[in-house]
């Protein structure tokens, strides 16, 4: 590995535009003027200076938190970000898009507007890896050398592998999933909302592979199973769950407490039924058991929860665990304490595709950017990465409209709620009102570098 | 720490997209603050109680309000966080009302029987 740092040093915080524009928008606000000032007076920080070019592969949230925190915290350090996609979506909202709540409108920022302006961006995706010679190559064929990687593509939502599938008839024939995108949100609602004044069977489906916001999949069931009821449609319909794994959450606490709401609710849930095929057009999906027995069953309504790898640029490189039970999927082979690539010193990960025991949310992001961005200046300094990741992940379960969890936890699967007064299980309007109000303003915060 | 850091920053973002309605909610506020301090002999001091109770009114509308539109109801505030937070967002919403109520009623309320006050706020 050849890594050229130049001799690190400490200097002022050089003022960028995005703190310029900031600070004059913060003067033209009125009201909360003392909150604001302290908002925008955040804690002075010593920037180090060096030349080292850092390549950040992926431009979501990781992808964008990260370019902002570097962009302010290193002076002199060329920034590069590789990533095609021009639009930023808010995942986090999708199922508040495909339940009905918000508008779709309301996902959908441009990324241009949350990266800082000297970050140089390729538009391009990355379509390998060669670690040993510090370089990425993009689809369009450009070499691009790094002096460090951060990798933060996010996972591949693999549709392929359940037969029959079509992301672009989802919205059509009953047939939904939150997963894809604000479109497919949005057509998950508008095939919701024709359900539920008819009635019928609903299968709601989870695949064994590690998820984006494990909780999307039971967000969906909770918010299917209030809006049938508000429709008077609950008695005449029938919802069931179809788990791959023999549990439904890997959090112990919220899994039992999750069924045993179920069960109230009348979902029974079949374990061990992984989707492997649909046919879309009779309305038919076959679930296979570990015993290799194939059940075909009808449906009226299917939300599809697509199992997930890492992008093929990442599971196909040297980058990807090469045994162990991240290896199937090729997620990144990070430290999960320090996010820093166990085999190449000069790559770290954020965000989704990482390949630790859990973290696959915008929460997980909020904690961890910091966190990689301190340890990166660490180790271009000289050192050694000095912060520990606990593996925080936070999911606010929506119940009903108007009611959820705010479950937070970490690597051990322990609840770790961030405000002592929080109580993880209890059904809360304040856990709602963070879904529907405050998650958004706080997931614009993190990209831009801010908390 | 983090979490009063992580507050301000949403309260930041929050008021990010809704800077035309801030900035005429703030016109409006200087227009009637001017109107009641460029007042001769304005009556803050009489203007407060009235003042006090439209606030008070708005801060228990709100109780009901707050959560009917943020697309939930009172009868979901499951323990005592949420009627923590319901409660101080009504008195978040009845200090505003105040806010703009009080120099409202101070720059249209009529001259005062008595001897004159010095036009301060008190
Ligand atoms: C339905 C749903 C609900 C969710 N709910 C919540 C929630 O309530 N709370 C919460 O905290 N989190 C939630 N999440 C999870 C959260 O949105 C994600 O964890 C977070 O967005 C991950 O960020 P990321 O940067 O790792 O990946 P992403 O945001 O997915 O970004 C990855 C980026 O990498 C790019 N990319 C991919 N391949 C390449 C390549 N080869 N080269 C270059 N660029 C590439 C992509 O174009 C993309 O822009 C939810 C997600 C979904 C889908």
């Amino acid at each position: 590995m050849t890594t050229r740092i130049q001799d690190a040093t400490v200097t002022a915080a050089p003022t960028d535009i995005g703190r310029r524009r900031f600070m004059l928008r913060a003067s033209a606000l009125p009201l909360g003027a003392a909150a604001l000032s302290a908002a925008t007076s955040r804690p002075a920080r010593a920037a180090v200076k060096t030349s080292a070019h850092i390549v950040i592969a992926g431009s979501g949230l990781g992808g964008v938190a990260i370019a902002n925190r570097l962009s302010r915290e290193l002076d002199g350090a060329k920034i590069t970000i590789v990533d095609r996609k021009e639009i930023h979506n808010y995942q986090p909202g999708y199922t508040l898009v495909a339940t009905g709540i918000w508008p779709v409108a309301k996902v959908s920022d441009r990324n241009a507007d949350l990266l800082p302006g000297r970050v140089e961006w390729v538009k391009d995706m990355a379509a390998g890896f060669d670690p040993d010679a510090n370089t990425l190559v993009t689809e369009g064929g450009q070499r691009i050398r790094y002096d460090y990687l951060v990798v933060a593509t996010g996972l591949h939502l693999d549709f392929a592998q359940i037969d029959g599938m079509d992301v672009s008839a989802i919205g059509a024939n009953g047939l939904t999933s939150v997963y894809p995108g604000p479109q497919a949100a949005q057509a998950t609602w508008l095939a919701m909302d024709a359900f539920r004044r008819q009635g019928g069977e609903a299968l709601m489906t989870l695949p064994a592979t590690p998820l984006k916001c494990a909780g999307a999949p039971l967000k969906m069931t909770f918010m299917l199973v209030d809006r049938l009821r508000e429709a008077g449609m609950r008695a005449s319909s029938k919802v069931g769950f179809h788990s791959a794994l023999d549990n439904i959450f890997s959090v112990k606490p919220v899994n039992d407490d999750v069924l045993r709401r179920w069960a109230d609710l009348d979902v029974p849930v079949t374990f061990n039924s992984k989707l492997v095929g649909i046919d879309i057009g009779a309305r038919r999906a076959t679930f296979l058991t570990p015993e290799g027995e194939r059940n075909e069953l009808g449906y009226d309504f299917i939300h599809v929860v697509p199992p997930m790898r890492a992008p093929d640029a990442v599971k196909n490189s040297p980058l990807a665990w090469q045994d162990g039970p991240f290896a199937a999927g090729g997620w990144l082979e990070v430290d999960k304490d320090t996010l820093r690539h166990r085999r190449y010193p000069n790559v770290f990960g954020l965000g989704d595709i990482n390949g630790t025991p859990r973290g696959k949310t915008a929460a997980t992001i909020k904690k961890s950017a910091p966190l990689v961005a301190r340890n990166l200046i660490d180790v271009i300094a000289g050192g050694e990465p000095s912060q520990r990741f606990d593996g925080y992940t936070s999911c606010p379960l929506l119940l009903r409209e108007g009611s959820a969890l705010l479950v937070e936890f970490d690597y051990e699967g322990r609840l770790v709620p961030s405000l002592p007064m929080i109580e993880p299980l209890q059904d809360s309007y304040f856990a709602w009102l963070m879904k529907y109000r405050l998650l958004k303003p706080a997931y614009m915060a993190v990209a831009k570098g801010r908390v | 720490m983090y979490e009063i850091w992580l507050g301000l920053n949403i309260v930041f973002e929050l008021a990010l997209t809704a800077l035309p309605w801030l900035g005429g909610a703030a016109a409006v506020w200087i227009a009637l603050m001017s109107a009641a301090l460029l007042r001769r002999h304005a009556h803050w001091r009489e203007a407060l109680p009235a003042s006090l109770v439209i606030g008070a009114t708005f801060a228990a509308l709100a109780v009901w309000l707050v959560p009917f539109v943020t697309r939930s109801s009172i009868s979901e505030m499951g323990y005592w966080v949420d009627w923590a937070n319901l409660i101080g967002l009504s008195v978040a919403v009845g200090g505003l009302a105040f806010a703009f109520v009080w120099p409202l009623l101070t720059a249209v309320s009529g001259p005062r029987q008595d001897t004159p006050t010095s036009g301060q706020p008190t």
